[in-house]
Parts: structure tokens; sequence; C-alpha cells
């Protein structure tokens, strides 16, 4: 039961905090709402007994991604009256596709019969992480690696100035 | 822990190419005056990785079957590297023309086929995902690698954003499935899945047993295919295509409208065929609606289009509406089904980056400046026979087998893939396709009417650089060839989708 009420509430924040990200006006208050939202996750991670998950979602997200995302919002010059050139946002429509996609999904999610196991015990799995990167799954672990080597080259290639000829 | 290095050869020779591109940039470049050496060094890694793909034993499993190495991954793995040599080939002197000849385009170039071929080995969701996501965050980069360029950069941009929708889409769909099945594997989820509707066939006949019925099962199907979708470019999900092709560079837009595709749709035969077979009454119906819808929207509005790149665009959303008819078909006759799929797939490789390749040759005098560039409209075709006979007959092979006219690729991949669907009991789709074909021809005869029977209205110049026209003798001989002798090519694909099953 008290896991429950404890379910309910890292639910509630990172549902509530994702609201604001995406409504809020002002993008200095998206950026800080997104701090919950990754702290709900968190949360969640722990209660799912995801000890080293939990950890580097608040080390990366929140340490990392989080804050370089804030120095960029607050040093961009008057990222607040960005003026749009395209205002049709149809909200109705999307509004309609939104809510039926989230009827469906309960509805779904409702009538399943989970495969469900028992609240695991609060282990640390850090090791358990550890050996199967280096194992069973060093294969994904590499190719992850791969990714951030092609992004962080794209990355470079884009933000550096016209190359001298 | 044993494991069979060799399986993954290929991949790994890949990987230290790309590396060694990025280094030659880092270490060698004030000795160099372009980037040939660049392109020597990676068309030289993929040749050998190709050669290696042979030697390779089929139906190996390592990483505890995480990765598989059956003769359909070879052989996709062979389509990817043959047409993303062609990209390098086609590349080096367009990148210098336009001014961008730079070395991080073959390293990327290198990295969106270590995607691809990924995918096509990986027999478990996560290591899916990855290799889409390398291929997909290369393309991000390639397709506004012509960083001035205003439309280059929308292209890029209009790419990352719905790019990143269809991959979370398609990581909601593998999280669900994995909340059913309690596996990402792939062939566990299949077994499971089969077991599941044995049982639910012994208790009571004629009802499918709980877990099938799931519609929680039918949600990340639906999920699994909006992903893959937005990757092959079907309609609903092809919104993107057109401006992403029309802006990306040629050589990117070549390569874009075959090796996604194609990886796309190997991963979809292996996840439709494979892991989800137990519910292939479920996803006939939603494919045979979306290839029907597809074929239909591409060819109608490429007839609208007046610049040939966006036409193309539009006819590669239509042929990608070919091949999922195939996939339909394969679901009643498995192996003539996906052999035709197999089987266009590497026809439509070679007649596909041709046709881009003619137009990415073809140049025109801007009537402002008097710079010589790119042509994209259809007026800018015109009269091309006279002046140059021989890049004129080429675009005709080209477009001859992009609409269906015998003896090219296009014609014997289309007969494969409509016999299928007949043999499946589908003639009413295949009666579709027939009718999408002839309309197709309205607007590739079309190229070829202002070709050969309008007179010039611009100056043309076609690009004569030798690596060029190697690349573009291959693919015309290619797609000769494959019509001519049809068979030979036919048996492969046969036996690469057998091991599937």
């Amino acid at each position: 039961m008290l896991l429950v009420i404890i379910f309910t509430i890292f639910a509630a924040i990172t549902i509530i905090s994702a609201g604001m990200v995406a409504f809020s006006q002002n993008i200095v208050y998206s950026a800080f709402s997104l701090l919950f939202t990754f702290f709900g996750i968190a949360g969640l991670y722990v209660l799912l007994a995801a000890d080293f998950l939990a950890a580097t979602q608040l080390l990366i997200y929140v340490g990392g991604i989080l804050v370089l995302l804030l120095f960029g919002v607050m040093l961009t010059h008057k990222i607040q009256e960005v003026n749009l050139s395209n205002e049709s946002m149809r909200l109705a429509p999307a509004a309609i596709v939104v809510l039926a996609f989230l009827g469906l999904l309960s509805i779904a999610i409702y009538r399943t019969q989970w495969p469900t196991v028992p609240v695991p015990e609060l282990t640390p799995t850090t090791a358990r992480i550890g050996t199967l990167f280096m194992t069973d799954y060093l294969l994904p672990f590499e190719i992850a690696s791969l990714v951030l080597l092609t992004a962080l080259v794209g990355a470079v290639f884009i933000a550096r100035g016209r190359v001298k000829k | 822990m044993n494991l069979n290095w060799t399986a993954i050869l290929p991949e790994i020779f890949i990987t230290l190419t790309a590396l060694g591109v990025l280094g030659i940039d880092l270490f060698y470049t004030r000795y160099q005056k372009d980037k040939t050496l660049n392109a020597i060094v990676t068309l030289s890694g993929m040749g050998i990785a190709f050669l290696l793909l042979p030697f390779l034993s089929a139906k190996t499993q390592i990483f505890t079957s995480l990765f598989v190495l059956d003769p359909l991954a070879i052989f996709f793995k062979m389509v990817f590297l043959i047409s993303g040599s062609m990209t390098a080939l086609i590349s080096i002197n367009y990148l210098k023309m336009e001014g961008f000849d730079l070395g991080e385009y073959y390293g990327v170039l290198l990295f969106s086929i270590l995607g691809m071929m990924v995918m096509a080995s990986a027999n478990d969701f996560i290591l899916i995902y990855l290799g889409l996501e390398l291929m997909t965050v290369s393309f991000y980069v390639l397709s506004g690698f012509f960083k001035t360029d205003l439309r280059s950069n929308e292209a890029a941009l209009k790419y990352l954003i719905l790019g990143g929708f269809a991959s979370a889409l398609f990581l909601y769909g593998i999280s669900l499935l994995y909340g059913v099945t309690g596996s990402t594997e792939i062939s566990y989820i299949a077994g499971y899945l089969t077991e599941q509707t044995r049982t639910g066939a012994d208790s009571v006949a004629g009802v499918t047993s709980a877990v099938l019925s799931h519609p929680l099962l039918s949600l990340s199907l639906i999920m699994l295919l909006a992903g893959l979708c937005f990757k092959v470019a079907a309609v609903p999900f092809h919104m993107w295509t057109p401006d992403v092709y029309e802006g990306a560079p040629t050589s990117v837009t070549a390569f874009m409208s075959v090796g996604p595709k194609a990886a796309g749709f190997v991963v979809m035969l292996r996840v439709l065929l494979v892991a989800l077979g137990a519910l292939e009454k479920q996803w006939m119906v939603i494919l045979a609606v979306i290839s029907i819808l597809t074929m239909t929207l591409g060819n109608i509005v490429a007839i609208a289009q007046q610049n040939v790149k966006r036409m193309l665009a539009y006819s590669s959303i239509a042929h990608a509406g070919y091949i999922l008819l195939g996939i339909v078909a394969s679901a009643r006759v498995l192996t003539a089904g996906s052999a035709s799929v197999v089987f266009y797939i590497l026809s439509y490789a070679f007649m596909n980056l041709g046709a881009f390749t003619v137009l990415l040759a073809l140049r025109k005098e801007d009537k402002q400046t008097g710079l010589m560039v790119p042509a994209m409209d259809l007026e800018d075709f015109s009269g091309l026979s006279k002046r140059d006979p021989l890049t004129a007959f080429l675009m005709l092979i080209f477009m001859f087998s992009l609409t269906g006219i015998p003896p090219t690729a296009g014609f014997v991949g289309k007969f494969y893939l409509f016999m299928s669907a007949v043999d499946a009991n589908l003639v009413w789709l295949a009666v579709i396709g027939v009718i999408n074909s002839a309309i197709s021809a309205y607007y590739y005869l079309r190229i070829l009417v202002y070709i050969y029977m309008k007179e010039p209205k611009v100056v043309q110049s076609v690009d004569n650089s030798s690596s060029l026209w190697v690349a573009l003798y291959v693919m015309a001989l290619a797609t000769l060839l494959i019509g001519i002798l049809p068979n030979l090519l036919f048996n492969v694909a046969r036996a690469s989708v057998v091991s599937l099953f």
C-alpha cells in the first residue's frame, strides 16, 4: 500500500511537470519543469529496484543534460521573443488525436493480463549490469558508443564555422 | 566466453575504415589538396568487407543469439555495401563542385552503412533499435551536409524532428511487446507467440488464446509498423519524404532512397514474418491498406511535380508501396513472397540510384550568374538527347526500369511481386499494383519526352568525372543484366529467405 502511494506521488510529479514542459509559454519555466520530470522518473526507477539506473538518471540527465540545456536557454539572446513563422496550431485535431490515443492505450493497458513478478528486493544491480555489458550485451554497448561518436562528429561538423578554401 | 568473432568481421572492418577516414582528416589533411584519399579508403574498406561476406559461415549466432549471420543478412549487407560504394563514387566530384569536399562525409556515410548492416543481422529489438539510430543519426548529418544551403538545413531539421518521433513510437512498441512476451529477442518472441497459438487452439477449437487477442499486442504491432513505415517512407508516414529528399544533397538523397529503405524492409521481414508471424492475420490487413495508399498517393502526386528530384521522391514512395505488396503476399506464400521482396529491393537499388545519378550529373547554366548549377526541373532535361546521347540513353534505361518495361530489372521485379500476390490469392491487390504501374508510366515517360522530343532550352553540361561514370555504367549494366537473366539472382534471393523459416 505504501508502495502504491509512493508510486502515485512520483507518477504525478512526472506527468504534471511533463505537461508544464509542453504547455508553458516561457521556455525557462519549461526547462526547469523538465528537472522535475527527470526527478520523478528517477524515483520510479528506485521503486523498481533499479538503483544504478536511478543514479545515472540523476547524474546524467539532471546533472549534465539539464544544466547544459539551462545554459543554452540563458545564454541565447532573446530566446523568449522568437517569432514563429508558422502560426497554424491546429489545436482541435491534435487534441482529438491525442485523446483518442490516450483512450486506446488506457483500454489496452487495463484489459491486459500483465505477466507480473513480485516486488524485487533492493539489492545493488551495478555489478550485474557491468558484467552483462562486458559479456552478453557487449555488441549493443559498442554500437551505442558508435551512435554517440557519430552524433558528436555530426554536431562538431554542423557547429563549426565555414571551412576556408 | 567463446565467441565466433569472424561473424562480425565485416562490421569491425567498416568501423575501422570509418575511424581511419576521420583519422586522415586529423593527421594528414595539410598534405592533401582534396579528399580523394578519403574516398579511396572508404571504397576499399567497403570492397574488402564485401569480399569477406561470402566466406563467412552462414547461420552463425553470436552474443547469445543477439546477432545472427544468415543468408538473408549476408544478401542485404551486400546490397548496402554496393549502394554505399556507388554513393561514394558519385559523391567525389559532386562534393567538389558544390564546395563541400569534406572528409566527414565519408566517415558518416560509413557509419550509416554500419547501422544498416547491424539492422540486417539483429535478432533482438535492442540491437535493431541501436542499428536504426546509428543509421538515422548519420542521415541527420548527411541530409544537412550543405550547411550554407537553407533547404539542406530544412531537410536535416525536418528529418531530425520527425525521425525522433518515429523512433520514439518504435521504442514504445518494443516496450509494449516486452511487457506482453517478457523478451526482446525475436526468436524467443516467435516461439512464445506460436506456442500460445497452439495451446489456445487445443483448449477451444477456433478460439485464439488470451495472449494473442491481447489488445496490447495489436497496439505494439501498430507502433512497430509506424516506426518502420516512417523509415521506408510509406503513407501515412511519408510527409517528410519530398521535402527532405529535395533539400538534401543529391548524392545523399540517392542513398537515402535506397539504403534506409532496404534496411527498413529487412527489419520488417524479420519482425513480421518471424517474430510476429502468429499475428499475420492482423498485420496483413494493415499492410495491405498501407500498400495501396502508398502506391496510389505516390504515383498520383508524382504526376503533378515539375521538379525532377521531387518527382523521384514521390516515385520512391510508390515503390515502397510495391514492396509492401510483396510483404503482404508473403503472409500467405512465405518463400515466394519474401523472395520477390528481396529481389525487388536489389533491382530497385540499382535503378533508383541510377536515376538519381543522372540527375546529379546534369548541370545547367544559371541565366543570372552564368554559373553551372544543378539541374532540377523537367525543363532542364529538354533536348538532352541532342547534346549528350549517351546520358540520355542511360536515363532511358533507368526510366524504363522504374516503369517496369522489359528487358529491365524493374519489369522482372514487378513481375515476381505481382505473381506472388496472385499466388497468395490476392488478385485484386496485384490488379491495383498493375494499374499503379500504368499511372507511373505517365511521369517516367514524360521525362523521356522532354529528353528526346524537345529542343534544348538551357545550356546543359554533364559531369564527366570518371568515378561517376564507372558507377553509372555499373548501375545501367546491372539493371539490364538482372532484366535479361533474372533466374540466377532470383535463386539467390530465394535461398536467402529460406533460412528465415
